[in-house]
């Protein structure tokens, strides 16, 4: 149990029972309640044991379990094909990531003998520089752990289940997909800096020479991709909580690269650089609050107007004036608007990103994507926040619209509160809070200092140009409708690039086709290796029993029952013979009868009296 | 006086007889005539050895043979009595019914 256990179950235990309360509220009106509820509290089970756990086992079960709890509540409304069948994605693709996640376990146990974290980075001292340890496993079992966090917080190329997965119930996506279970790959990949930044625990010093480069950079890279395709994917797309899906996706590629360029850092310039670091866990611990408000929010959103699809809404800023106020909160912790808490966070990520770009230029490239990103960011979250509440209402029957119950609200307003402050809490809290985050030891100096020390503030102020930037530009083309949304499609090239967002690249498409032909094709395979060598196998036994059986069957009817048959046989004739003697006739026996009597007087006169006659003893 | 081998020799025919009687002869009525002639040669030897001895006990076993071969032959007549009945005949080779 360390700071990032702890920070990680404040979170769960904390965001769990809001959401669980909002349920109460969302789900009034469902059936299967009792299903829901006590998923969810296994689902949380899962998260608890997952982040408090001191070894890779543990970790892995109960990360299992959340895998497993992800797939039942996707697929809560089960009787609906699309949830069936997101709940299949959802699980089959995580699954990949799970399997790489269950080789690094099975590799980190052939290699350290221990699944416990003090142990591996006791054994990683020990066996540096020996030829107990292959250097290539050390770059080996990062990436697969990544492996299962690319899988589990829906990173590219995995991340297609999580868009679909919106086909849960909203709290589901709120808590599960949102704010806690998808953060746990960002969590192992915390948990893997004893492999990505090797510490000699004897003296504090990071062991440079084992340090997996190569591993840190493909978490870095496939972090700042990420964060830009799925950002282009939310700019196009329709469905309120397909947008917030893609941005999640977004954000917690930003987590990746802050933990690469932590890792970087950490293990160029020293152990007490955890800047990166710290922001990654900074950023975990807002994008939680805030997008589970968003979620919540939106949630409230479906439940009044019962559609997802922000074409049909429109103007709810009258009708819902607590969801709607709560949402903009949100909306501008994501976009990055300082004083909110996203952008602390998002910044100090970037920042790490940049003064690493000192050391690899790599991470510059991964900073102007991570730039985009933000602009990016801001654009399509108050698209969909002037989509929502804006403007006139577009859908049907405006007069059914209300706002949602308190049970519903409550929840909201408690998060719209931390989504204030978790960004100020290093200030006003310095100690305890700050303590959680910022890694191992607490740090003396002022909490933030790893944002202070950030090498340009117009760095800062670069980010909320962007942002700013950003949310003016959709308040133009949403809300004041001043350049009207056609426009970008206008264009024969601007309209293909919107088909290509909207269908997410074709990326699902061709996992579908790929999975269908693959998975035809091995099943053929399988039909006529089943057919050919297994049943080959299995009739080739069968004919050689039967064959054994038969020569078995003659040698029991000819030499066994011959021998029985022949002793049988010779016993009835002996018999049919015998059996003459007995007549039945008295005469007969009284003849034998003195016949014998004759025959022993006989014997009597010759053993007595004959025998001692003649002189013989 | 007459000897006592006479008796002996003469008590020894008579069981010889009888017994040639029981095994050869097929009417039951008969066998059990020679089994009287064959139960007189002990009673015959009683009275010799007894006359030779001058002791009267041995007539006096004499007199309870007879006695008891009178009982056994009303026995035997009674076998028969139920043989003739169960079979309609006395012929020893006919009532075969130990027979294989």
């Amino acid at each position: 149990m360390d700071n990032l256990s702890a920070l990680m179950l404040a979170l769960v235990s904390l965001l769990s029972t809001l959401i669980a309360l909002y349920s109460i509220g969302y789900m009034a009106e469902e059936d299967g309640k009792p299903r829901y509820f006590a998923e969810i509290c296994l689902f949380v089970a899962g998260m608890l044991g997952t982040v408090s756990a001191d070894n890779f086992l543990q970790l892995l079960i109960f990360w299992e379990i959340m895998g497993l709890c992800s797939y039942l509540l996707i697929g809560f409304w089960y009787q609906k094909p699309e949830a069936a069948s997101a709940a299949k994605k959802a699980f089959l693709v995580t699954r990949i990531g799970d399997v790489l996640f269950l080789f690094g376990v099975i590799a980190i146990f052939v290699v350290f003998g221990s699944l416990k974290f003090e142990d591996i980075q006791a054994g990683i001292a020990a066996k540096f520089g020996t030829p107990a340890l292959d250097l290539r496993m050390m770059t080996l079992i990062p990436l697969l752990l990544f492996g299962g966090a690319v899988g589990k917080s829906a990173q590219f190329p995995l991340h297609v289940w999580l868009p679909d997965a919106m086909e849960g119930p909203t709290p589901v996506s709120a808590l599960i997909h949102a704010a806690t279970m998808v953060k746990a790959g960002v969590y192992l990949v915390a948990r893997s800096f004893i492999f990505l930044v090797p510490v000699n625990p004897a003296n504090g010093q990071v062991i440079s020479a084992a340090v997996p480069w190569d591993a840190i950079l493909v978490i870095g890279i496939i972090g700042g991709f990420t964060a830009f395709f799925a950002a282009t994917m939310a700019l196009a797309n329709y469905d309120i909580k397909r947008v917030l899906a893609f941005s999640t996706i977004s954000q917690l590629a930003y987590m990746f690269l802050g933990l690469a360029a932590g890792a970087w850092l950490l293990a160029s310039s020293g152990i007490e650089e955890t800047g990166g670091y710290s922001a990654a866990l900074f950023h975990l611990t807002n994008h939680a609050f805030f997008k589970a408000l968003l979620f919540l929010a939106a949630g409230s959103v479906i439940h009044a107007v019962h559609t997802n699809d922000m074409r049909e809404m429109g103007g709810l800023r009258k009708h819902m004036p607590i969801t709607s106020m709560t949402m903009l909160l949100g909306c501008l912790a994501l976009a990055g608007i300082p004083p909110f808490s996203g952008f602390w966070s998002k910044d100090e990520i970037l920042g790490v990103t940049f003064q690493v770009g000192a050391s690899q230029s790599l991470f510059y490239i991964l900073y102007l994507l991570g730039i985009l990103t933000a602009f990016m960011t801001a654009f399509y979250t108050f698209r969909l926040w002037f989509m929502t509440f804006a403007g006139k209402f577009r859908g049907h029957h405006e007069d059914h619209v209300h706002e949602s119950p308190g049970v519903m609200t409550g929840p909201l307003a408690v998060l719209s509160v931390f989504t204030i402050a978790s960004g100020l809490f290093t200030f006003l809290l310095p100690g305890s809070w700050t303590n959680l985050i910022f890694y191992h030891e607490p740090l003396g100096e002022s909490p933030l200092s790893p944002f202070l020390r950030m090498p340009d503030a117009a760095l800062a102020g670069l980010s909320v140009a962007v942002a700013v930037a950003g949310l003016g530009l959709a308040y133009l083309v949403y809300s004041r409708q001043s350049i009207p949304a056609s426009r970008f499609t206008r264009s024969r090239a601007g309209a293909g690039i919107h088909r290509l967002l909207l269908n997410r690249y074709g990326m699902d498409s061709a996992y579908n086709k790929l999975a269908a032909y693959g998975v035809a094709g091995v099943a053929a395979g399988a039909d006529w290796f089943d057919r050919h060598i297994i049943d080959g196998a299995v009739n080739g036994v069968g004919r050689a029993t039967l064959a054994l059986g038969g020569l078995s069957d003659r040698f029991d009817r000819t030499v066994i029952d011959g021998a029985v048959n022949a002793f049988s046989l010779s016993t009835v004739r002996s018999s049919l013979t015998l059996r003459q003697r007995q007549t039945g006739r008295v005469q007969s026996y009284a003849g034998v009868v003195v016949l014998g009597l004759s025959l022993l007087i006989f014997l009597v006169f010759v053993w007595r009296f004959l025998l001692p006659a003649l002189g013989v003893k | 006086m007459i000897p006592l081998e006479w008796e002996l020799l003469l008590s020894a025919l008579l069981f010889v007889i009888g017994l040639y009687g029981v095994l050869v002869r097929t009417n039951a009525i008969v066998v059990l005539m020679s089994v009287e002639i064959m139960f007189n040669a002990p009673i015959l030897n009683l009275v010799a050895f007894s006359a030779y001895f001058g002791n009267p006990a041995g007539q006096v076993f004499a007199l309870v043979a007879i006695a008891l071969a009178a009982g056994e032959a009303a026995v035997g007549l009674a076998i028969f009595l139920v043989l003739y009945e169960s079979h309609g005949t006395v012929d020893l080779s006919k009532a075969r019914l130990l027979r294989w």
